[in-house]
């Protein structure tokens, strides 16, 4: 199932905030269609690893690639490389001038310049495809959350992005509505996305992770398999995280 | 929407027929601008049928498009140097930055009187020479190319052109002092502008950027419309002001409403009618500003309407 060359390699990146190390010698590579799991406490650093892989973050040492494009390089245009990985934000980020299918729109016609009729064609079969067609034209402060991030979802999803990344997509939603945005994600892994998934949905790693990433500190303290993740956690403070939100 | 009416509350038609909260809302929320209505009515029918508030208004009336003009000529220019002002002032840019702070706090620090004193007679004849020379030979010798296409521009006769300079008593007192309110309220705009782009989160440019938007992408399809929204309000009263504010324009002798009148008055000796007509036509201009910028509020917040 995984190919050879990573389409994400993060090597030896450190990053600071003054004098808050928020990533400490971070390495990880990922594959296509791998779906890889980051935990750890809060404060960790694990979105900080997400916004380094799509440059909202610079950092100060280390190098990272998207897609064989070095994000080192002061001549990468990162603008590109962000129009193929998209990001889903723990809470939404979408643009409340607009209706859900114009969130959707936005990008594809300003970064994308796809002709109106495409994007809106292709707006309509995300949004089918998160499961809210009917909310189309729906400014988005009248959806409930778990509606709001599936349309954030299909907004992402709408530039064709190679790479997934969400940032605790499920942690601002209620109860109830976890599972229509975690089953979102579920059908997306299943059909080959790769994607880096900050969560602490352990049933969604269960279920879709390839791998799981601990952290804590701002480094990464351990890459294991979901399954070696309950039965046999080597850390000790990876089983203190673990005891704290199972 | 016919699906969202509940069977319960039943009574649709019973609450159509009922008009006691309609008056009830007209009677304490509107009267004012009933009262409004009246007085304006009463006030209209006295300048048609009294022959000196007849003669009064048609000496001041001429001057309602020049204030007019004014008005949004310089808004138009103060927004624009209002929304890049904005941006200096929240660049990352020393020199920027440090510019466009000085050019607001200087313009915020004069009164206004004052900053229309200096450009009609300090930086208009200032410019004036440095375009065409100081000597005033004739023959151009700063920067005859501005000064030809000035002089056409304010329409001095084609064979003069060349072998006349610009002169400051050509330039129409309106044009000696548009600048002047233009930067004025480019200035206090750049303030409303600012803080409505900084009242936009963090997270709608992070999302923007993470499309791949570039900044300028994200500035004009998601923040500025979310901004100018925001601020909408602010910039109605802005526009309000500086209608109020063109009446300074009467001391550099434009012939605005204000100057009409101070003219028809001293002259004719009839202040009550002059600045009867005159607080008529201000008041009349700015209550129908107001309702316009609510109705474009209104729509622009489409998202916010009930549905
Ligand atoms: N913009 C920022 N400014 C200053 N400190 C920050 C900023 N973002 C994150 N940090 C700090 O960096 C560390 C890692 O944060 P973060 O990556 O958000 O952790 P996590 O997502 O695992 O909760 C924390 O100590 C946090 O306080
Ligand atoms: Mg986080």
């Amino acid at each position: 199932m995984v190919e050879r060359e990573p389409i994400i390699r993060i090597q030896n990146v450190s990053k600071s905030f003054g004098r808050v190390r928020a990533l400490r010698n971070v390495s990880l590579d990922i594959y296509p269609r791998e779906v890889v799991v980051i935990i750890g406490p809060s404060g960790s650093g694990k979105s900080t690893l997400l916004r380094c892989i799509n440059r909202l973050e610079s950092y100060e040492q280390g190098d990272i690639w998207v897609d064989g494009i070095h994000l080192s390089h002061k001549a990468t245009d990162i603008n590109k490389v962000r129009a193929e990985v998209g990001m889903v934000f723990q809470q939404f980020n979408l643009f409340p001038n607009l209706t859900a299918i114009e969130n959707v729109m936005l990008a594809q016609r300003v970064v994308r310049k796809r002709p109106y009729a495409e994007c809106e064609r292709i707006a309509r079969e995300q949004l089918e495809k998160v499961g809210i067609p009917e909310k189309a034209d729906v400014y988005t402060a009248k959806l409930s959350g778990g509606q709001q991030q599936r349309v954030a979802i299909a907004r992402a999803l709408a530039m064709n992005p190679k790479i997934m990344l969400f940032d605790e997509p499920t942690s601002a939603l209620d109860p109830e509505m976890i599972k229509e945005v975690l089953d979102v994600m579920l059908n997306l892994a299943k059909e080959g996305m790769t994607m880096a998934v900050v969560t602490h949905e352990m049933g969604f790693a269960r279920a879709a992770a390839d791998r799981v990433v601990f952290m804590d500190k701002g480094e990464k303290l351990e890459e294991t398999t979901p399954s070696d993740l309950f039965t046999n956690p080597s850390h000790e403070r990876l089983k203190l995280f673990l005891s704290k939100i199972l | 929407m016919a699906s969202d009416v509940h069977p319960q509350t039943g009574g649709e038609t019973r609450r159509w027929l009922d008009i006691r909260p309609l008056a009830r809302n007209l009677v304490q929320r509107q009267s004012w601008f009933i009262a409004f209505i009246l007085l304006d009515l009463l006030i209209i029918r006295a300048i048609q049928t009294d022959p000196i508030l007849i003669e009064t208004w048609d000496y001041i009336q001429i001057g309602i498009s020049v204030t007019i003009q004014i008005t949004i000529v310089a808004f138009l220019l103060a927004i624009v140097i209002g929304i890049i002002t904005a941006f200096g002032r929240i660049s990352k840019n020393i020199i920027i930055y440090n510019v466009s702070t000085l050019y607001v706090e200087l313009f915020r620090g004069l009164p206004l009187l004052v900053i229309i004193l200096i450009f009609a007679f300090v930086v208009t004849p200032g410019v004036v020479d440095w375009i065409s020379g100081s000597d005033s030979t004739g023959q151009a010798t700063g920067l005859p190319f501005l000064d030809d296409f000035i002089q056409r521009l304010i329409g001095i006769p084609e064979e003069d052109v060349a072998t006349t300079a610009l002169r400051s008593r050509d330039i129409d007192p309106l044009w000696r002092i548009m600048f002047a309110f233009a930067l004025t309220y480019g200035a206090f705009m750049s303030e409303v502008f600012r803080a409505g782009i900084e009242s936009i989160g963090r997270g709608q440019m992070e999302a923007a950027r993470s499309l791949g938007m570039t900044y300028f992408q994200a500035m004009r399809y998601v923040i500025l419309p979310q901004a100018i929204r925001n601020v909408l309000p602010a910039l109605a009263n802005n526009f309000v002001f500086l209608l109020k504010d063109t009446s300074l324009a009467s001391v550099v002798a434009v012939s605005e409403i204000s100057y009409l009148t101070r003219q028809y008055s001293s002259n004719r000796f009839r202040y009550p009618e002059g600045l009867l007509v005159l607080s008529f036509i201000y008041a009349n201009l700015t209550i129908i500003l107001s309702m316009g910028a609510y109705y474009l509020e209104t729509r622009l917040h489409a998202d916010r309407r009930e549905s």
